[in-house]
Formats: C-alpha cells, structure tokens, sequence
C-alpha cells in the first residue's frame, strides 16, 4: 500500500533502483529506434561542440601568431644538434654558421620543449616570408614593399625574408596583406569551416531535441493510458484507502517526473559523458600534466555543487511547505471571514498571519542564504581554475610545451567542462526523484485488479436477488454483515431502513461486487454473482446514489455518460418520464446546457432528477436506490416522489429509504441493525409488531417529516 | 481613468514601494557595480598574460601575479555577491511579507458585498502570484536593469577601445538576437501557458473520473473513460509538441548565434591581428567581452516583462487595497452597555446590487431577555434580519436599534461582541475542536469550553475521538457530521456569553431530540437574555415568547404560539401539516 509519509528522497537500494530501471526501459522499447538516433546525434553534437575551440586554437596557432624562431647551437651538445639539424633540415634557415632560422610549427613538441630548455632558442618570434611560392607578379609586389623597409627586412636567408614580433607593427596593413595572405586565406578557410560546423550543430541539436522530446513525450502517453486504465479497474476499497489527489498525482507529476529522467537524464546525460571524455581528450593531448592539475578542481566543483543541491532542495521545500500553510491559512480566513468578523477575532487573526508569514520570509531567507553562499563559492572555483591556467598554462607556453592557441581552448574547455560537472548534482536528484515516482507508478501497477467474474450471462434477466447467510468485513473479522439472508423477488420493491452505519449501504455495494465479501452467497435469478461477468452483472442494475455525482460535461453527456447508444430521444424520452425534464427545460441551452465541475450550480432535487434520469435511460432490470437526506423544497419532493415511483415500475428493486412514503410504498421492508437483519414485513406489519422499526419510525421519519411543512 | 494613466499609477506605486527600502536596495546596488567591475577587470588581466605570452616576454613570476589578481578579484567578487543577493533578494523578501500582511490585514476590514463580488480564487491570486509578481519585480527587476546596463555599457565600451570596427562587425547579430529573443520568447510563452492548460485539464479529467469511480463502474463506463482519457491525453501531447517545435529550435538557435559572433571575431578580429591592427591577448579580452554582453541582451526583454507584471499586479493588489471597508465604524460612536432591547423601525432593505426589497416596512421591538422565534419560507427574509442586526450589512440610517441607539452608531467591535450568532452553514476552522469553540473567547478556560460543550450536547460525542478536544478537524479520517459541525458552531458562539444569541437555521442537521434537549439547556443558559432562533421546524420556535412569521420581505403574522394559532393564517398551516402527520401516526397504529 501507498504510504502517506512515502518521500521523495527515501533511498533506494543500488539493485532495487536497477530493477526499477529495468522496468522504466520497457516503456523505451517501443521507442528504441528513437533513442539510437537521438543516441547517435548525441555523439555527434559532442563532437561539433568540442571541436570549435579547437578552431579557434588552429587559428591562432596557424595563422595568427609568428612561427619562425631563431636558432643558435652551441656546439655543446653535438650530438643533439646533429639530430635536430638531421630531422628538421628543411625547416632550417641558415643565417650563418650555427645560427638558423626554425619554423616552429613544424618542430615535434617534445623537440620544441628540448630546444628551449637548452636555451639554444630566442624569446622573440618571427614572421617568415617566402618568396620562392610566389608568381612573378606577386613576387615583384612583394620585392617593392620589402624594399619600402629596409631598417625592418634585415634578415634573410634564400628566397625567405624574416620580420620580428615587434617589428610587424611597424609595417602598414595593407603592405601586410600581401605579405602575409597565406595566413589570411588560411584563417578565411579555418571560419569556413566553424561556420559549417555551427550550422550543421543546429541541424544536430533541433534534431536530438525534437526526437528525444517526442519520444520522451510518446512514452509518457502510454504511460498515463496504462496507470488510468488500470486505476479504473481497480476495486472500490483501493480508493477508499487511497485519497483521490494522491492517484492523480501519479498519472500527472509521477508521470512527468519520469519524463524528465528520460529527457533530461538519459540522453543529455550520455551527452555530458561524451562532452567530458571528449575534452579530455583533447586537454591530454595539448598537455597531460596541465590537464591533471587542472582536474584537480573537478571533485571540489562536483562535492560543493552537490552540497549546494542538497541544501538548495530542502531550503526549497521548506519554502514550499510554509508558503503552503500560508496559502491554506489565507484561504481558509476568507472563506471564514464573515465568521472572523462576526466573532471580532480579527486582531487575533492578523497576528496568526503575521506570524506564518514571518515564518515563510524566515524560510525564504535560508534559501537566499544558501543561494548566497554557494553561488559564489561555485565562481570563485572556476575562477581559481582559470587562473590556473593562466599561471600553469603560460609557463608551458614560455618552455613550448603549449602553444598560445592551446592556452586559449584550455580556457575555453575549462568552461565547457564545470558546466556538466555542475549539473551532476541536479541531475542525480532528477534521476532520484524519478525512480522515487517510478517506484510509486509500478506500486500502483502491481495492484491487483478487481476480479471480472467468470463470464457467464443470464438471457432474459428476471430479477430475482438472493442474500444467503452474507458475511462481510471492510478488515479482517469486523464484521459489518452478518449472516445476512433475505429474497427479493422479480419487480418487487424492497426498503432497507436502519441507523447510518447499520450495513444497509454494504448490502448495496456487494450486490454490485464493489466489495467482496467473505461467506455467503449471492444470487442472481439462481446464479452466483461472482460467476457472471462483471460487466454484465452491472449492466443490469441501476444505482442512484445519495449524492449525485454529476460529470463536468452537458445534462445529456451526464444522462447518457458515455454510452453512446443511447439517443437523444431515448434520453429525452426518460427525462420527461423522471420529470427532470421540467427543470431542464428552464435551463438555458436546455440539455445541451453546461454542467461545470461536479455539478455545484444544481440543486440536491435537481441532482437527483438527473440521477433518476440517468438509470431510467440506461433501463436496469434491477434499481438501487440511496434516498437523499437532505432537505429538499416540497415542489422538487412531490416531482421527485412520482419521479421515483415511475422509474421503479417493473423493476426489481433494493432501496435504502430515508422517506416516509418510500417506506410506506415498498413491498417489503428490511430492517438492518448492526450488520443483521433484524425484522423484516410491512410497514403495517412491522408497526403493529412494535419492534425495533416501531422504534425508528418514531425516531427517524417523524422529525423529518414535521421539517417538511416549511410551506 | 484611461489606459495609460492607469499604467503610469501603477508603476508609481510599484516603484513607491521600492522606495520604500531605497537604503537597502543602494548597498545592494553598491555591491553589483563593484562585482561588474571585477567581471569587467578579468578579460584585461587575461589579456596582458597573452599578450606578453605572444610577445615572448613573459616570466613564471609575471603569470604567477596575473593568476593571482585573478583569484583576488574572484574572493572580492564572491563577497560582494552575497552582499548584493543579501540585499536585494533579501529586501524583495521583506517587501513580499510586508505587503502580504498589509493586504491581509485590509482584506480583514472589507464586508460581505465584497466578499460577495470577489471569488476567493481572485483573491488567492493577488495574495500568491501578485505579490510574487511585485516580488520579483523588486528583486529581479533592480538588479537585472542594473546589472544588465552596468555590463552593457562597460563591456561595450572596453570591446569600443579595444576596436572600433570590430565592435560594429560583431554587434550586426545582436539586433537580430534580441529580436529573435522577444519574438521566440512570447511564442514560447503562449504555448507553455497552452501545455499548463492542457495540463490542468488531464489532471482535471483524471481527478473528476476518480471521483465518480462508483458512478463508473456500476454504469459500466470503463471503456468510454479510457477513450476520452486518450482524448484529453493526445491533447496534451499535441501542446506539449507544438511547444517543443518552437522551443527546441530557440536553444540551437541561441547556440548558433552565439557562434555566428564567435565565427566573426575570428575571421574579422584575426585578420585585424595578421595585420597588427590588434593583439592576440585583445582578441581574447574582445571574446570575453562579447560573451559578457549576451546576458544584458537576453535580460532586458526579461526585465521590462518583470516591470510590466509587477506592475500590473501592484494595480491588481492595489484595486483591494484601495476599497474603502463599507462597514466601519462611524466617526462619532457611542459606547453603551448592551442589554439586549432590539428595534427595527419602519426597516426596509434591498441588497447592493438587486432589484427587489429583501425587507420591506419591518416594524418590532424584541425586549431584553425575549425569546423570539422567526419562520418563514427560503428567501422569505428571516436571515436578512439578522444580517442587518450584525451588520453584515448596513441598515439605513434611524432604522435599527439597539438599546434606543441607532446601530449604526455603536462601535462595531462592541456591537459584535454582544451577539453570538450561529449562522446556517457552520463553518469551521481546520484547527482542534477546543480552539474552534474558543475561537471567539481565546482565553477561555477548560472547564467553560467542556461547559459550552455539554450544553450544546456534543461532549460525550468529542469524548468518543481519541484526542477528544484536541481533535483536529479538519484532519483526514475524522470529519464531522453536519449536526457535529452545528453543534460545535453553537459552542463557540455562547462560550463568548453573549447578550444576544442568535441561532439561524443553525440545528437543521441536528436530530429532533437533541434539538429539543439543547433548546432545553439554552433556555437556562439565556435566561433574561435575548435569543433569536430561526428555524424550519415549529418545535425549535413553539416555546419563544414571541413568534413572527416572514414572507416576501414582511412580517405577516406574529404573536405567541397560541395566538398565531387562532390567527388562522400560514403558521397555522405549517401547524396544520404537523398535526396531519400526527394523526396519520395514530391511525396507522391501529
């Protein structure tokens, strides 16, 4: 059974949570071939959002900084430089003897570390310029602006012209659009290329929203069809333990709770996975060690963001349960404000709000702390993680074993990667509130349904009721029927009358199998109820409540509910009979007049009619009817009393009576008193017994029928 | 009042009531131009580092200093944004509970024509999502437009100095950011509010099938449920969807956007950097800058919806606000010791807002210590008698009197504590059966509650729960019947001992019996007392020293029992009926 003290953050155990699991992937089943492709586009998206930083790293690598070094050996370590001038001999510039010209760009990093550890390279970089690639046109314009510096082209070797960092500055941007056009096209490219990838990244992400929301959302309607159709077959005692607003949360939020695993949890976290391997990845390879240490901070980011969670998501729900007594106090002091007035408490009540709304602004202001507290803790991590790399970064850039465009992504990265790390906590408590709400639907699930009989029908109904030696308990041996026995015979009218909570209602509800009871028997024309099929034992019996419960809808979808089969004029035809047709008729839009939630604009008579018209229409062999108590002007009591009196015409029927002329009218009366039948006859009979009927009658339909002579 | 001069008054009072804690808010305000200044500081300590990373000059010593300005800066920031949430957010808090209790406490004052006007869902409403609504205006509200210009302003002008034309390059997506924001954001906005209506109509559809359980499956309407479930649940998917289309395009739409700036920095700042127009190190600020402007784009559209709301909803609260209570005490009141002589003179009565006269021409003078007894038809006017007595309603002028004072006069808090009064529908609070007898007499003692109790006939049946007094009842599995419910009503209102007590309609649930014992102890209780009693039933009224009988807004008959009986007329009726009934017993003895 559901539990009222049943939290969300009850824990569950890791095999427990996986059987869960299991469970909850069925539902993706039908929708596997979804989720592969939003799978896929996952894999792809990561991919494309890890690989723009890396352009930008290109850029500035490739085209932006200069790559030209130079290179003095020192003849120290021979057997170095021979090795060096051995492997890199193309990309060596000789200026003179043992002093070159390198382009770094083309020298292994391990080689590029070496050299500057050895001191063999010099801080400043340069720009090389190669005329050898060039036209002879180009060649010229190039030779023209060369000559236009002659203090800055000191250096050359070859074909190859080589500027200092510094000197770049000093030459005007136009004659370094020729000069350095290669690096120009090559950036033109480069942002071609992040271009593309952007657009094909939205293409990417709309897709893996759409199919993960549709899916997500598809899953969730068979969801909410399977918990409500199996809600309605369940039998009446389940909901008389279980409160309405409890069952509906699980086919809503419960079922919306999943959804947001599904959607939020499942794939986007399988994306946040990938993100993550993926820039590591990528981080190792610009550089392992700087990359360690920075993951240094990911537990402390992941430890205090989870901290922060936890605290957030109590300081909320404290929150939401004073704003909760709040609201409830509000609403309960305006409906009862005429009596606070009447009673002068207004004072006293004021401060009763004061003091609940203080207690809600006390909880607000734990959450605002909280907030207040670990927000800025989070920041100060990331920002002590980038000034890490600042630090640690730049002076790997400074021995070569990064390159500035490295420094620049791993900037970037740091960024991309604390996001997901960030959201770990949050996504933990979705996941946790899933299976929590999981857990309730699959509870709700395992119900057992209510047994649907053994199928067998009865062609051409008589009527007959047979109550054989009943016993029946709500729990365990607190009998409510005992040893009930009585026959009602085709078309007779039979009144059960006794004190509330005498069994009369029992009796009703086993009739219909809303309950099972525990010995006995029950007959219909000679066959156990339990042997026919549900379905069909209903269908032949008409219930009238005591209070109608009227859907929100029309009058006519509140007649015919939802059988279809019964026509307008049929449905009109029983309302005339019921005389519900009167009020009908002075209703605006008359049967098509709306009927808002639970029918409150009509009156008690008024709901009655429309119950009675509701079984006339519906034409039950059998009627079971539960009298209204309530008062009830005598214009309404007179149409009821010849309402009720044509709608039993020729039916069996087992009335619990509450009116004196019910009584009066049945063929038999069964008096019930603690969960027996204690006598049964005529109203006449019963009365000359003076019996315990003679008993209730004085007591019961006296007073009741005095407090109708209110005209 | 036209529409724009409607709006202005709004914003005068909301932005009145943020005046309200102007100190506050100012070190709040203080603290967000300091953090903002951090956030402005970081891209140029970044820069410098690359800069002279890229130049070659830099030392371990140098990084090391940048990297610690950096986590200096980040130390100050963190501290001053608790500063600013402490005191903004904190001040909005405050504002929230201050003008709950105000409106709360002025809601206390209005009368039943309000009440009458209002639905207590309206008025739920401007006391939750209102005032949240002002709420955030004040919290989110200031610092959004604060910070957001802050960040505007700055991080426009660092990207300005560090290039004119790049700047202008890269802000030709933000217009069509903002557009797209605005436009994307109030569609996502109707189809969310269309999901939240779908919703409450599954949840609705679920509940109300529920409910009528038994109605369902004795007419055997599984299946017709189940398919108008599917019906109603499809209707949630095709919302949830038709959000989903627009929704899921605007975050990959942001994305690219944010790239498509991104892609012009590096095509357009990169070739500004090949031709030294600009440093590497001016790039990378130019980025962070660019990434700090995004926010005050997104957020404005947000804040003058935050303004407008709370605005809107600070004229909604204010409209209560403003309603001047109908029934108050008149400037010049008399204090005067009850003793219970009722006059209604000449009194004719239409209720605001209705055609018809509820009261016409009622003349009758209930002396101290009188039991009277009122009948009469639904709607004959019984209840509009003591409506006007309580002043739930206010009488006209010189028509009703109390001790030869015009009610009207008598101070509302004296007036209404001289009366007890059980009105017909007994309504509860959902706190414990001992303090809903209290209720009108707080410091009562055991001893009185357990008295009042037993009066009305209800102690024994309190004893029978298991926390007897201290029964809650509003609690799940204990709910009393309606003749409980009447009783304990009937408690708490001769706990306060009142002069007069008036009991409308107020034992119809309770069993004739009973009825007749309680009558029987009030009698005792109310001696030399006034007492009103209004009820269907002739038993409640036979005994009363005088009886009158009301149809259509008069007073037709009245008189004792007995007189009323010779007069012949409706009492007699009613007798009539009863005496009917009488015999019909009888005869079927037989």
């Amino acid at each position: 059974m559901m539990e009222d003290d049943y939290l969300e953050e009850k824990k569950l155990g890791a095999i427990y949570s996986f059987k869960l699991l299991k469970r909850l992937l069925k539902y993706v089943k039908r929708y596997k071939f979804l989720f592969l492709l939003a799978t896929i586009i996952t894999l792809f998206t990561a991919i494309l959002d890890i690989s723009l930083p890396y352009i930008t790293k290109m850029a500035i690598d490739q085209c932006l900084v200069p790559s030209y070094a130079e290179l003095e050996f020192s003849g120290k370590n021979a057997l170095f430089e021979n090795s060096i001038k051995r492997r890199y001999k193309e990309y060596l510039h000789p200026l003179k003897e043992d002093f070159y010209f390198i382009d770094l760009s083309r020298v292994r990093k391990e080689d590029k570390v070496d050299l500057e550890a050895k001191g063999y390279l010099s801080k400043e970089r340069f720009l090389g310029i190669d005329l050898s690639k060039l036209t002879d046109e180009k060649k010229e314009k190039v030779l023209a602006i060369i000559r236009k510096y002659p203090s800055i082209f000191t250096q050359k070797s070859g074909q190859l012209f080589f500027i200092s960092s510094e000197n770049i500055k000093k030459i005007e941007s136009s004659d370094l659009r020729l000069l350095r056009e290669k690096d120009l096209s090559r950036l033109k490219f480069l942002c071609l290329i992040f271009f593309s990838i952007l657009i094909l990244s939205f293409f990417f992400n709309f897709a893996q929203i759409y199919l993960l929301q549709y899916s997500g959302q598809r899953i969730m309607y068979d969801m909410r069809v399977q918990i409500f159709s199996h809600l309605l077959l369940l039998p009446i005692s389940f909901f008389d333990k279980n409160p309405i607003g409890r069952l509906v949360t699980r086919a809503t939020n419960d079922v919306e709770a999943v959804n947001e695993m599904y959607t939020t949890v499942l794939v986007a976290g399988l994306k946040d996975v990938f993100l993550l391997a993926g820039i590591l990845v990528v981080m190792f390879r610009m550089n392992p060690e700087l990359t360690l240490l920075f993951l240094l901070f990911s537990p402390l980011m992941a430890y205090i963001s989870f901290v922060f969670r936890v605290k957030a998501r109590k300081a909320f729900r404290e929150v939401r349960r004073k704003l909760a007594k709040l609201n409830a106090f509000t609403a309960e002091s305006i409906s009862g404000m005429r009596i606070i007035q009447l009673f002068t408490q207004e004072k006293t009540n004021l401060e009763n709000f004061k003091r609940i709304n203080h207690e809600k602004y006390m909880a607000s202001m734990h959450q605002l702390l909280v907030f207040a507290i670990f927000r800025p803790l989070i920041e100060i991590i990331g920002a002590s993680a980038l000034a890490l790399i600042i630090w640690q970064g730049g002076s790997r850039v400074i021995t070569e074993a990064l390159t500035l465009g490295g420094l620049t992504a791993f900037l970037s990265y740091a960024e991309m990667f604390f996001r997901p790390i960030r959201d770990i906590a949050e996504k933990f408590n979705i996941l946790q509130s899933a299976m929590a709400s999981s857990e309730r639907i699959f509870q709700l699930l395992d119900q057992k349904r209510e047994d649907r009989g053994k199928g067998k029908k009865i062609a051409n109904l008589k009527g007959k009721i047979e109550f054989q030696n009943v016993w029946f308990s709500y729990k365990d041996e607190e009998w409510v029927l005992k040893d009930v026995s009585f026959t009602v015979m085709p078309g007779e009218k039979v009144a059960l009358v006794g004190h509330t909570g005498g069994g009369k209602t029992s009796i009703i509800s086993l009739l219909l199998r809303f309950y099972e009871f525990q010995k006995g028997k029950i007959l219909l024309d000679g066959v156990d109820i339990r042997d026919l099929d549900l379905s069909f034992l209903r269908s032949q019996i008409g219930l009238v409540l005591q209070d109608t419960f009227l859907f929100s809808g029309d009058i006519k979808s509140n007649i015919r509910l939802r059988n279809s089969s019964i026509s307008d004029e049929k449905l009109w035809e029983a309302a005339r009979h019921t005389n519900a047709h009167i009020f009908i008729e002075r209703l605006p839009g008359k049967y098509e007049a709306e009927v808002r939630e639970r029918g409150a604009e009509f009156s008690q008579g008024q709901r009655q009619l429309l119950a009675f018209t509701r079984a006339l229409a519906f034409d039950p062999k059998i009627l079971i009817l539960d009298e209204a108590t309530a008062n009830i002007d005598s214009e309404t009591e007179l149409l009821i009393q010849q309402s009720l009196k044509r709608l039993l015409l020729g039916r069996t029927s087992l009335i619990i009576a509450h009116r004196l002329s019910t009584v009066r009218d049945a063929d038999k009366i069964l008096v019930v008193h603690k969960g027996r039948i204690v006598e049964m006859g005529t109203h006449q009979e019963l009365l000359r017994k003076k019996g315990y009927y003679h008993y209730l009658y004085k007591l019961q339909f006296k007073p009741f029928a005095t407090s109708k002579m209110n005209r | 009042m036209n529409k724009s001069n409607k709006k202005r008054e709004e914003f005068k009072a909301l932005f009145s009531l943020i005046w309200r804690y102007k100190h506050r808010l100012i070190i709040g305000l203080l603290a967000i131009f300091v953090v903002d200044g951090t956030q402005l500081i970081l891209p140029l300590i970044i820069r410098r580092a690359v800069d002279i990373l890229a130049l070659g000059k830099a030392t371990g010593l140098i990084l090391a200093k940048y990297a610690f300005y950096m986590v200096a800066l980040a130390l100050v920031a963190a501290a001053l944004r608790f500063v600013w949430r402490y005191f903004i957010i904190g001040t909005s808090r405050k504002i929230e509970e201050y003008l709950r209790n105000k409106l709360f406490s002025h809601v206390q004052t209005l009368s039943a024509t309000f009440f009458g006007r209002i639905r207590t869902g309206d008025l739920m409403a401007r006391a939750t999502n209102d005032i949240e609504a002002v709420r955030r205006a004040t919290a989110m509200g200031v610092f959004i437009s604060v910070d957001s210009l802050i960040l505007l302003i700055f991080s426009l002008g660092a990207m300005i100095s560090i290039s004119t034309s790049l700047t202008l390059y890269v802000a030709v997506p933000f217009p069509i950011l903002a557009l797209l924001l605005t436009i994307f954001g109030r569609r996502i906005h109707q189809r969310f509010e269309k999901v939240q209506a779908a919703f409450s109509d599954l949840t609705e559809s679920v509940r109300e099938s529920l409910s009528g359980i038994r109605e369902i499956k004795a007419f055997v309407q599984e299946r017709g449920e189940i398919d108008n479930f599917k019906r109603v649940n499809d209707g949630f998917f095709r919302k949830n969807m038709a959000l989903v289309k627009i929704w899921g395009i605007f975050d990959p739409l942001l994305m690219l956007l944010g790239g498509l700036t991104t892609a012009l920095v590096i095509l357009f700042g990169g070739r500004k950097a090949i031709l030294g127009e600009v440093s590497i190190g001016d790039l990378v600020a130019f980025t962070m800058y660019l990434g700090m402007l995004t926010w005050p784009m997104m957020a404005i559209g947000w804040m003058v919806n935050l303004f407008q709301r709370g605005a809107a909803s600070m004229g909604r609260i204010n409209k209560i606000l403003l309603t001047e209570p109908e029934i108050k005490d008149e400037k010049d009141t008399l204090e005067i010791k009850v003793r219970g002589k009722i006059e209604y003179r000449n009194l004719s009565f239409t209720y605001p807002g209705e055609r018809d006269a509820a009261l016409k021409n009622i003349n009758l003078v209930i002396q101290p210590g009188m039991r009277l007894g009122i009948v009469g038809r639904i709607g004959s006017g019984k209840s509009t008698l003591i409506h006007l007595l309580c002043r739930v309603f206010d009488p006209p002028a010189g028509t009703l009197f109390l001790d030869g004072v015009d009610i009207r006069q008598i101070r509302l808090s004296t007036l209404r504590k001289s009366i007890g009064v059980v009105p017909q529908e007994s309504f509860l609070f959902s706190t414990s059966i001992r303090e809903n007898i209290a209720f009108g007499n707080p410091g009562v003692s055991e001893e009185e509650i357990i008295e009042a109790a037993k009066i009305c006939e209800i102690y024994s049946e309190i004893m029978e729960f298991p926390a007897g007094l201290d029964t809650l009842v509003g609690e799940r599995g204990v709910s009393l019947s309606g003749g409980q419910k009447q009783r304990i009503a009937l408690a708490r209102a001769i706990i306060r001992n009142p002069e007069i007590l008036i009991l409308d309609d107020a034992l119809s649930s309770v069993d004739a019996q009973t009825e007749e014992r309680i009558l029987k102890n009030l009698r005792k209780v109310m001696k030399n007392r006034t007492s009103i009693v209004i009820s269907h039933r002739i038993v409640a009224v036979e005994n009363c020293d005088l009886i009158i009988v009301m149809d259509e807004g008069r007073i037709v008959e009245q008189g004792s029992h007995e007189e009323l009986l010779n007069l012949n007329g409706i009492y007699a009726t009613f007798y009539q009926e009863q005496k009917l009934l009488e015999y019909e017993k009888e005869h079927l003895k037989i």
